[in-house]
């Protein structure tokens, strides 16, 4: 009715004003949202740079007041050299380099197996419907399965069943657990699902037509994926490894459970921290949280554009 | 040896060597393990005896399990903060992504910014988040002015108290996984149809209108994508419990995956923990069947339109 009885101009103007009410609106709520999560972050990095003295003090400093490396010198064990610090410099668990060494093996050779087997399958999924038609969703179970249910089932198979077929077949007791085959290969049964279908969208995109010319033309099987298949799919492929090893380097559960005290993956070490007999040490703890976020946050941004292909199996298209 | 390669590259043979290889390693790692914590779950048996001397037990353990109520409300407890947090990160995802998809210029730097937590690993979320919380954190600073004239402490220990530590959880759970939803949601917005809008619009409908009877219908699938793989994360909630809580005050924390591994690894009571995970599995594979079962139906949505 008001808006009937207004001239054009006053309408339009009062729909430009209105426009600007609703940008401002929304640049509010989006930039809240912003504030809310670069905080915890913002937090964690001021934290990694506060002395000693300044980790949990009252009121909290927002910023160090003296902006130290004395964290990033302990978990990199520069500052083991220098005996007039601390006892905490000197225990050894403060050391990252294992850690790193252990995560970046694991992760690294663990998304590698779980590629390898994964694009192979996805291939035969895509071409030639092996295990019929509802395969690639039954593989996801696997996926759904609560990882805590495969973490006991895993820790009775390598704690106890292992040891004892192989005392009894080889005559020497071979334990899986806590070693770096054991975890490798859980990492890798427990990635393969997400690899069968991301690999299955980039697959099924290369046009089955290209494969066959080639074919015709007399080449092998195996020269028909070198040549034609893999180049074409190489990008997703390299895509998919890095989510995967996203996946791995953000485990902790399974890492918890089937390794102690030998091999360490950062995100047992930083829990390790947590326990720690002389409190909580937060400042290391932030140094290390730092260095295990960056890595991860900088190939997540790089794969940022095909992330949402992993996270919805497929049945979103854009 | 010429021979034996053309038999694996026959039509035949070549798809099911994957195949093959997969389904054995899946076997060997998980079907067998798995059949093992079901005879394991018979048995009466803990990890600091040998393992010789344990002795068949029938359902004991089964039996043990479902009487322990602490099971039940652990498992209780998992249902509540996942449907609270999964409540509030669908709207707020949603939200997002609509006002999101609506901006221009911004639109790439906030996408940005807003998937962030999702790489952040849960692990270091979790610490994040107890840090804020601590005693002599930013959270209580935040809160001081408000506390202070009325003679309040404001150095309020968030984690000890019961209710407002599984608030503690489930904040840090809804800063983490609503940029996946917002993810799924805006990959949605985007994928709704121009024309469709622009017809509506032409022939007069409100943007209420628009919104409740064209855009929402288009973006079901999503919500249901969203649903799917947020509730399906959402119950193997572990990570922050033990950055945030270990599971306290009490036991006011305890998912049913923190209460297991509590069970197995700090009680070593092996063969009830087994039977709680086959209990668990059973309780589970009801919701993993119907989440296949959507996402089968979607995905044959998706292709034929």
């Amino acid at each position: 009715m008001t808006a009937a009885t207004l001239n054009p101009e006053q309408a339009r103007a009062r729909r430009i004003r209105r426009e600007r009410v609703r940008r401002i609106v929304r640049h509010a709520i989006l930039l809240s949202w912003t504030a809310i999560i670069v905080f915890p972050i913002f937090w964690m990095i001021s934290t990694s740079f506060k002395d000693t003295g300044e980790w949990v003090t009252w009121p909290p400093r927002w910023l160090p007041h003296a902006p130290t490396l004395h964290n990033y010198a302990q978990i990199f064990a520069f500052s083991s050299m220098d005996p007039s610090l601390s006892r905490q410099a000197a225990e050894q668990a403060f050391s990252i380099w294992k850690g790193l060494g252990d995560a970046v093996l694991v992760c690294t050779i663990a998304a590698l197996l779980a590629l390898l087997l994964g694009t192979f399958l996805a291939y035969a999924i895509s071409r030639f419907n092996v295990g019929g038609k509802y395969f690639r969703y039954t593989t996801l179970t696997i996926r759904m399965i609560p990882p805590i249910v495969v973490a006991i089932s895993i820790l009775i198979y390598y704690a106890v069943l292992i040891p004892y077929a192989t005392s009894a077949l080889f005559g020497t007791r071979i334990s899986l657990f806590d070693t770096y085959v054991g975890l490798i290969l859980i990492y890798t049964v427990t990635t393969l699902p997400f690899v069968i279908w991301m690999m299955l969208t980039f697959i099924d995109e290369v046009p089955y037509t290209l494969e066959h010319a080639a074919r015709l033309m007399g080449a092998g099987r195996i020269t028909v994926i070198r040549r034609v298949v893999l180049p074409l799919v190489a990008s997703g492929m390299v895509v998919t490894f890095l989510f995967v090893f996203i996946l791995n380097w953000a485990e902790f559960l399974l890492a918890l459970t089937l390794t102690h005290p030998e091999v360490t993956t950062l995100t047992v070490l930083l829990n390790k921290f947590q326990s720690a007999s002389e409190g909580r040490l937060y400042g290391p703890q932030a140094a290390i949280g730092t260095m295990i976020t960056i890595p991860v946050v900088v190939l997540g941004i790089m794969i940022q554009k095909h992330l949402v292909k992993g996270f919805s199996f497929g049945t979103i298209r854009r | 040896m010429q021979c034996f390669a053309r038999w694996l590259a026959s039509e035949r043979i070549f798809p099911k060597i994957p195949f093959v290889l997969v389904e054995s390693l899946f076997i060997v790692t998980i079907l067998i393990p798995f059949i093992l914590t079901i005879y394991i779950s018979f048995l009466k048996w803990r990890a600091n005896r040998p393992f010789e001397t344990a002795q068949f037990s029938g359902f004991e353990n089964y039996e043990a399990v479902l009487t322990s109520d602490q099971f039940w409300l652990a498992l209780g407890r998992t249902f509540y903060f996942a449907g609270v947090a999964v409540t509030i990160e669908l709207v707020v995802g949603f939200v997002l992504a609509m006002l999101v998809s609506e901006c221009t210029r911004s639109k790439k730097l906030y996408t940005t910014i807003f998937l962030v937590p999702m790489m952040i690993v849960p692990i270091v979320v979790g610490y994040n988040f107890s840090m804020i919380y601590i005693d002599s954190g930013p959270l209580n600073q935040l809160l001081a002015p408000f506390l202070e004239p009325f003679g309040i402490d404001p150095r309020i220990r968030w984690l000890s108290h019961p209710v407002a530590a599984q608030f503690a959880i489930i904040i840090a759970d809804i800063w983490q996984w609503t940029s996946l939803t917002f993810l799924i949601f805006l990959s949605g917005f985007s994928a709704l149809p121009r024309q469709l809008i622009n017809a509506a619009r032409v022939m007069g409908a409100t943007p209420w209108q628009i919104f409740w009877r064209v855009q929402f219908p288009l973006l079901k699938p999503a919500i249901m994508i969203a649903i799917i793989i947020r509730s399906m994360e959402a119950l193997k909630l572990f990570d922050p419990v033990v950055l945030l809580t270990f599971g306290g005050p009490g036991t006011s924390t305890q998912t049913v995956a923190y209460f297991l591994w509590e069970q197995v690894w700090v009680f070593n009571k092996f063969s009830f923990g087994a039977a709680a995970s086959i209990l668990l599995l059973l309780i589970f594979s009801v919701l993993i069947y119907f989440g296949i079962y959507l996402l089968i139906r979607q995905s044959a949505v998706g292709r034929t339109a």
